[in-house]
C-alpha cells in the first residue's frame, strides 16, 4: 500500500501539472495577471452585447478614499453585488455619481468602462483566493 | 580560386540560412513580448502581423532602411518598439519574423547578413545613447523590469517560477493584463498602473504600492468627499490588540489607518461588532475573504504581508515544546 502511494504521488502531480499546462495553453496563451484590486463586472454587459466592465481600484483610490464610494455612494463590498445598470448610471447612481461630465468624464465614453475581454467573469482580481495555488484557481481564471 | 570562391559563397549562404532560422524563432519571442500590442491590431497604422500586402509595401524601401526605421522609430512607431533594452539583432530577428509571418519573400534577407555587421556596428554606437532619451517615459518604465527575467527564463515546463508570478508580470499595462480586451480601444487609452505608481512609495505585494506611506507622505491626496476637496477624514486613534496562540506575534488592529480611508459604517456593525474581543477572527476566515479578509487580500494590502498585522512581540516568549 505504502509503496503504491509513493509511486502514485508524483504521478498525480505530473498529471495535474499536465492538465494545468494544457488548460492554460489551450484556453489562454497569456495567463491572467491583472492588476491587484481590478474588478470585472459582467452581470449584464456581455448578454447585452457590450464588453465586460473593468473597474480599477488603484486608479480611483489615488483620487478618492474608500469611504466616498463604499459609504456615501453605497457600493457594497462585493464584486457584482450592486446590480449596477446603465439606467442607474445615467440617473446619477453608482459610477454615474461621478461619470457625469462634472466630477469625471461622462457616460458616452462607453469603451473606457466596457474595456474587458469577452468571456471574463465577474470577480475581483489578485485576491487571496486567486493567489492560493490550486488547480481550480486556473479554471476560474480561465 | 574558383573552388574557394564557391566554398565561400556556400559558407555565407549556409550561415545566412542558419541565422535566418534562429532569427525567426527569437523574432517571434521578441515580437510577442514587445510588438504585438500595436502590430497585432494595427493601431495607428502599424502594419499588421501576417498582412502580406502591408509588409510587401514596407519592404520596398529595402530591408536596411526598414530595420533602421524600426530601430530609430518612425512616426507613431517608437524606437525599438519602446523597449530600449532590445538589441539591434532582436529588431532584425523581429522583422524576419514579421516578414515570414506575412509570407513576404526574403531574398533581401540574405543580403541583410552581408550588410548587417557593418550597419549594426555603426547603428548600435550611434543610436543607443540618444535613444534612452527618445523613448517615452511610459514605455521605458513599463518594459524595463520585464526584460531580463523573460529572456533568461524558458517558457513552459522549464520555467524557473512555475507557480509564482515573476516580477516581469507585476503591474501589467491594461492591454496585456489578460482582462482588458486588446482588440478594444479602451485598453490603449487607459492609464498603465506603472505610470502612476512610479511616484509612490513601494511595497512588496499587492499593487506593489505602500498606500499608507504614500498617503502619509502626501504623494496622493484622495478626496474624503466626492465634491469637497477640503473635507478632512475623522481619524480615530484606537489600537486593539488581539493575542494570538502559538508562535506568531500578536495582532495590532489600528483604527487610525483605517479611519483615514474608511467610515465607521464600513466595518461596524456588518463586519465587526464594536466591542473588543467580541468577534471571532481566525486566519482561515481571513484567507477566505471574511473579517479582515473582506479588504485585505482584495484591495488593501494582501494577507502575505504577515508582519503588518502580526506586529506586536509577545509578552511571554513562545516555547514550541511546552505544549507537547
Ligand atoms: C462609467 C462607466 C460606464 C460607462 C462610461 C458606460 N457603462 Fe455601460 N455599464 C457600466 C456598468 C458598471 C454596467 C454593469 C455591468 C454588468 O453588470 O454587466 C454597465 C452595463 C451596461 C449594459 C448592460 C446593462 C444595461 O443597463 O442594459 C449595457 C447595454 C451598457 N452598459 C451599455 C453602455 C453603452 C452603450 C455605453 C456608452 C454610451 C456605456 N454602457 C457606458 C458602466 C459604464
Ligand atoms: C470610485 C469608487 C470606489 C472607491 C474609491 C473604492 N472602491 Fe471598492 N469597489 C468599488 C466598486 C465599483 C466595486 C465593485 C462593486 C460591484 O461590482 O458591484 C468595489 C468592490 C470592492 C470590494 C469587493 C471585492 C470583492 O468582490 O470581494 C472591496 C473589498 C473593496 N471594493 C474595497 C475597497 C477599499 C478598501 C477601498 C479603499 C482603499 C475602495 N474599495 C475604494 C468602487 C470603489
Ligand atoms: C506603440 C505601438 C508600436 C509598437 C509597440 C511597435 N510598433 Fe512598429 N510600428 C508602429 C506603427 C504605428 C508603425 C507605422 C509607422 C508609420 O506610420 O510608418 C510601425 C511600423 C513598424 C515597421 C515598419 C517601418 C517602416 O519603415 O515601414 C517595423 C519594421 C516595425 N514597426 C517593427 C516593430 C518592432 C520590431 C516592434 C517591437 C520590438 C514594434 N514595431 C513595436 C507601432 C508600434
Ligand atoms: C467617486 C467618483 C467616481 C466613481 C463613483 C467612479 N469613478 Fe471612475 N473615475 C473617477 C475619476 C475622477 C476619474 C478620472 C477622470 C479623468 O481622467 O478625467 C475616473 C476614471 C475612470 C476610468 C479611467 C481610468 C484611466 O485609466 O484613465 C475608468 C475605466 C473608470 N473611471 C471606471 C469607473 C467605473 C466602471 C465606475 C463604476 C463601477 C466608476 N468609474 C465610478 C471617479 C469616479
Ligand atoms: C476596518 C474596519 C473598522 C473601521 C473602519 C472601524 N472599526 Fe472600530 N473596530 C474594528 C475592529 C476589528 C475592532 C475590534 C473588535 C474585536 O476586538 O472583536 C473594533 C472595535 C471598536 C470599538 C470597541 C473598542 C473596545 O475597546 O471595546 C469601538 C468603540 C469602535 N471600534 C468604534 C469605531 C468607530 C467610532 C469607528 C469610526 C471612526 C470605527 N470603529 C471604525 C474595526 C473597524
Ligand atoms: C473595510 C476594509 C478593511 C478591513 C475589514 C480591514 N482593513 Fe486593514 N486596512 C484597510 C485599508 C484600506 C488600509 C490602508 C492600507 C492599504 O490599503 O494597504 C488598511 C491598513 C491596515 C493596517 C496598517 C498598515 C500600515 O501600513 O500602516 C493594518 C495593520 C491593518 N490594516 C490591519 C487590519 C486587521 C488586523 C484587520 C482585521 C481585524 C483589518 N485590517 C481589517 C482596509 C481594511
Ligand atoms: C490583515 C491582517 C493579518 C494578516 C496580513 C495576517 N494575519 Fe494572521 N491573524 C490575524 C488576526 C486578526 C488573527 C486572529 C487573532 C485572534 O485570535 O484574535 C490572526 C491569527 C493568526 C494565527 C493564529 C491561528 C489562527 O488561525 O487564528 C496564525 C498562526 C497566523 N495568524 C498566521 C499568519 C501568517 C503566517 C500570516 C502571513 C501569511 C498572517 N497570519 C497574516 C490577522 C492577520
Amino acid at each position: 500500500m505504502k509503496k503504491n502511494n509513493v509511486l502514485l504521488a508524483p504521478f498525480r502531480t505530473i498529471c495535474l501539472f499536465i492538465c494545468l499546462v494544457i488548460t492554460l495553453g489551450l484556453i489562454s496563451p497569456k495567463v491572467v495577471h491583472a492588476e491587484y484590486g481590478d474588478v470585472v463586472i459582467n452581470n449584464y454587459s456581455e448578454e447585452a452585447g457590450m464588453r465586460p466592465v473593468v473597474f480599477p481600484h488603484w486608479f480611483h483610490r489615488i483620487r478618492f478614499r474608500c469611504k466616498v464610494c463604499h459609504a456615501d455612494l453605497g457600493f457594497k463590498f462585493e464584486a457584482g453585488g450592486n446590480k449596477i445598470d446603465m439606467l442607474k448610471i445615467i440617473d446619477g447612481e453608482y459610477c454615474g455619481a461621478c461619470h457625469n461630465g462634472e466630477v469625471a468624464w461622462s457616460v458616452e465614453n462607453c469603451n473606457l468602462c466596457h474595456s474587458g475581454k469577452p468571456g471574463t467573469t465577474t470577480q475581483v482580481h489578485g485576491s487571496t483566493v486567486q493567489q492560493l495555488v490550486s488547480p481550480e484557481k486556473d479554471k476560474q481564471n480561465k | 580560386m574558383k573552388r574557394t570562391y564557391i566554398i565561400a559563397v556556400l559558407l555565407l549562404l549556409s550561415k545566412s540560412l542558419s541565422v535566418q532560422a534562429a532569427d525567426v524563432v527569437n523574432g517571434k519571442k521578441v515580437v510577442d513580448l514587445n510588438c504585438v500590442a500595436c502590430h497585432q491590431t494595427g493601431v495607428m497604422g502599424a502594419p499588421k502581423i501576417g498582412d502580406t500586402a502591408q509588409w510587401t509595401k514596407r519592404t520596398e524601401k529595402g530591408l536596411t532602411q526598414l530595420t533602421k526605421n524600426a530601430i530609430d522609430g518612425i512616426k507613431s512607431m517608437p524606437a525599438k518598439g519602446g523597449n530600449s533594452l532590445l538589441s539591434d539583432q532582436d529588431i532584425k530577428d523581429s522583422i524576419a519574423y514579421f516578414l515570414s509571418a506575412a509570407n513576404v519573400k526574403t531574398e533581401s534577407a540574405s543580403q541583410k547578413t552581408k550588410d548587417s555587421p557593418i550597419s549594426s556596428a555603426k547603428s548600435t554606437k550611434e543610436i543607443t545613447p540618444q535613444k534612452k532619451k527618445a523613448v517615452p517615459q511610459k514605455a521605458s518604465v513599463a518594459s524595463t523590469p520585464s526584460k531580463k527575467p523573460i529572456k533568461t527564463v524558458k517558457s513552459g515546463a522549464m520555467k524557473f517560477n512555475r507557480l509564482m508570478k515573476p516580477p516581469s508580470e507585476w503591474n501589467p499595462a491594461p492591454f496585456e493584463d489578460g482582462i482588458h480586451d486588446p482588440d478594444g480601444e479602451g485598453a490603449y487609452t487607459l492609464q498603465a498602473p506603472k505610470e502612476a505608481f512610479s511616484q509612490l512609495n513601494k511595497a512588496s505585494s499587492g499593487n506593489r504600492v505602500d498606500w499608507m506611506k504614500s498617503l502619509d507622505n502626501k504623494k496622493i491626496m484622495p478626496r474624503y468627499d466626492r465634491l469637497d476637496e477640503t473635507k478632512k477624514p475623522f481619524v480615530m486613534d484606537l489600537n486593539i490588540v488581539r493575542e494570538v496562540k502559538g508562535s506568531m506575534p500578536d495582532v495590532v488592529y489600528p483604527h487610525k489607518q483605517h479611519t483615514e480611508w474608511l467610515d465607521c459604517s464600513n466595518c461596524h456593525p456588518d463586519i465587526f461588532i464594536p466591542k473588543k474581543g467580541a468577534n471571532q477572527i481566525s486566519m482561515a476566515s481571513i484567507l477566505m475573504g471574511e473579517k479582515c479578509g473582506v479588504c485585505h487580500g482584495k484591495v488593501a494590502f494582501p494577507v502575505s504581508d504577515c508582519r503588518k498585522c502580526h506586529s506586536k512581540k509577545k509578552k511571554t516568549p513562545f516555547v514550541a515544546s511546552k505544549n507537547n
